[in-house]
């Protein structure tokens, strides 16, 4: 480190950082040298946890892996459960699990919203984003009865079926946002000051996306259609009609952007889903979870977390506990080598900007 | 159709490679672990530039740690699955990082947690532990339990203190 270069630490306490997750930064003047991200403020080593647990146990351990969007993670871990037990679900079960989803995924991307109009000092369109979520926590608590965890989707289906009058609810929701969505524009999206800030900032270009691992939407920022529920759809995805927005420039700017249209596609996937619900059942039985042994085998299984995407790797060695489980978190690539490749060179007043566009969650990395 | 033509030609350059292609959409190739990076690098050149994955499972009865690679492609819902085995004696294997860029981090995260070396990567400093001197925690002899009764019972109350 030369004499002009300065060490300064952004986080965990700075008002600029969202959530428990630092990075050493080498500044020279305003401009970044060197960053090294540093997680490990919220390991709590699930994965080694999940080994002394039965199958059914883990799931309270599984959706604290994201705070956010935790129902991706009951996905991903119920689905590998049932490749390996080989448990088919129910038809219905699956066009909730699909509602679900994408519900979370909405209250996931205004989170989103918030913390990036936040960051901008756009407090109007923050709080708008932030009061339209709690609006979803309000269906997820009528339905799961848990408000942030819920510990719903279980293998073989939902705990629960929906109650009388839910698919109503959701529908006034959906038009009370879709409402929203033109002054949402024209306050956030369309405003010259979210232009000014974004274009150009945090830019990645299609082979570095690749080269690092990115997933998500800071790969459909620049411009490649990748969404595994299209690739390899799971839940209902094959029987809805969405698009996979794109855009090409890779800069925070166009990431917002796929987000933003993102939405639209989540509105629309929920729809299709209330108007296909088929009638039947909502969940298999399963057995006692003390005595399941899920017999010996290893799978991989995906889905596309509003982050990008949540792969898990689980080995079953044939007892009632999982014998390995190891997550592969989409921020974990966007919270480690990707931010430390675009914070160098950049701005110090970019920092935040660059880390809530690529929409990195620290307890994701952590785990 | 890709599944079928890329592991013919795996079943003629690397003899030894034992694959399992029943799951859809997915390549489990088992080899040896000399052969492991070699692999990597012939998938590399068939496009298979996307590396998802390194998981590490500690076999301890086998006294073997597995690394898992997960390899894929962009436009391709083909996910191949490399599997290799090292001696838990002698945790050492050659790193990934000039086929995969993004291998660093996970390397990284599997030293740390269960301790193994990789040739060739040079930042290896712990990710998510700090002063962390017990053996690595992720191996299956590590006791969680025991090290919570140890560590934070020894730690006097609010009462004990006084």
């Amino acid at each position: 480190m030369s004499r002009r270069e300065l060490e300064l630490y952004f986080g965990p306490q700075h008002i600029g950082m969202v959530g428990n997750f630092s990075i050493t930064l080498s500044v020279e003047g305003d401009t970044i040298v060197e960053a090294r991200a540093n997680p490990g403020y919220l390991h709590r080593g699930f994965e080694k946890l999940m080994e002394y647990r039965n199958w059914v146990q883990n799931f309270p351990m599984v959706c604290r892996m994201n705070v956010v969007e935790p129902d991706s993670m009951e996905m991903v871990y119920a689905m590998a459960v049932e490749k390996l037990a080989e448990i088919d679900v129910p038809e219905r079960a699956q066009y909730i699990r699909t509602i679900v989803l994408e519900l979370s995924r909405l209250a996931s991307h205004l989170f989103g919203c918030w913390a990036y109009a936040n960051m901008l000092g756009l407090d109007t369109v923050a709080q708008w984003a932030m009061a339209y979520r709690d609006f979803i926590l309000d269906l997820f608590e009528e339905l799961m009865g848990g408000r942030v965890y819920h510990i719903y989707i279980c293998p073989g289906g939902v705990r629960r079926d929906l109650p009388q009058g839910f698919e109503d609810k959701v529908m006034n929701f959906l038009k009370a946002l879709g409402n929203h969505v033109p002054e949402f524009d024209a306050a956030f999206f369309n405003n010259r000051l979210f232009y000014e800030r974004a274009k150009g900032i945090g830019k990645i270009s299609r082979e570095e996306a690749i080269e690092l691992g990115a997933t998500g939407q800071v790969l459909r920022a620049v411009g490649l259609q990748y969404d595994i529920r299209k690739i390899e759809p799971y839940a209902a995805y094959a029987n809805v009609n969405f698009d996979v927005p794109t855009r090409e420039d890779g800069d925070a700017y166009s990431r917002i952007w796929v987000i933003r249209d993102e939405m639209l596609q989540s509105a629309s996937i929920i729809m299709q889903c209330l108007e296909k619900l088929p009638q039947g059942k909502v969940y298999k039985r399963t057995p006692n979870p003390f005595k399941w042994n899920i017999p010996a085998g290893d799978a991989y299984v995906r889905v596309e977390s509003s982050r990008g995407e949540l792969g898990l790797y689980l080995v079953s060695d044939g007892g009632n506990k999982p014998y390995r489980v190891h997550f592969r978190t989409p921020s974990f690539m966007h919270g480690i080598p990707i931010l430390e490749k675009l914070l160098r060179g950049a701005n110090i007043s970019d920092v935040g900007n660059i880390m809530i566009s690529l929409y990195v969650v620290a307890p994701e990395i952590d785990r | 159709m890709m599944g079928k033509e890329i592991e013919r030609e795996i079943k003629i350059l690397f003899s030894d490679a034992v694959i399992d292609s029943t799951e859809k959409n997915r390549l489990k190739i088992r080899i040896k672990k000399d052969l492991a990076i070699y692999l990597l690098e012939f998938l590399k050149s068939r496009g298979f530039n996307y590396l998802v994955a390194i998981s590490c499972v500690d076999w301890i009865k086998e006294g073997e740690f597995e690394l898992v690679y997960q390899i894929g492609k962009i436009d391709d819902p083909l996910r191949i699955m490399v599997k290799t085995r090292i001696s838990r004696d002698r945790a050492e294997f050659k790193s990934a990082i000039n086929v995969y860029k993004n291998a660093q981090t996970y390397e990284r995260e599997i030293h740390e947690l269960f301790g193994i070396r990789f040739e060739g990567n040079p930042r290896l400093i712990p990710l998510f532990l700090e002063n962390w001197n017990d053996i690595p925690p992720f191996r299956k002899d590590f006791d969680t339990r025991k090290y919570v009764k140890e560590t934070f019972e020894g730690i006097p109350t609010l009462e004990e203190s006084k």
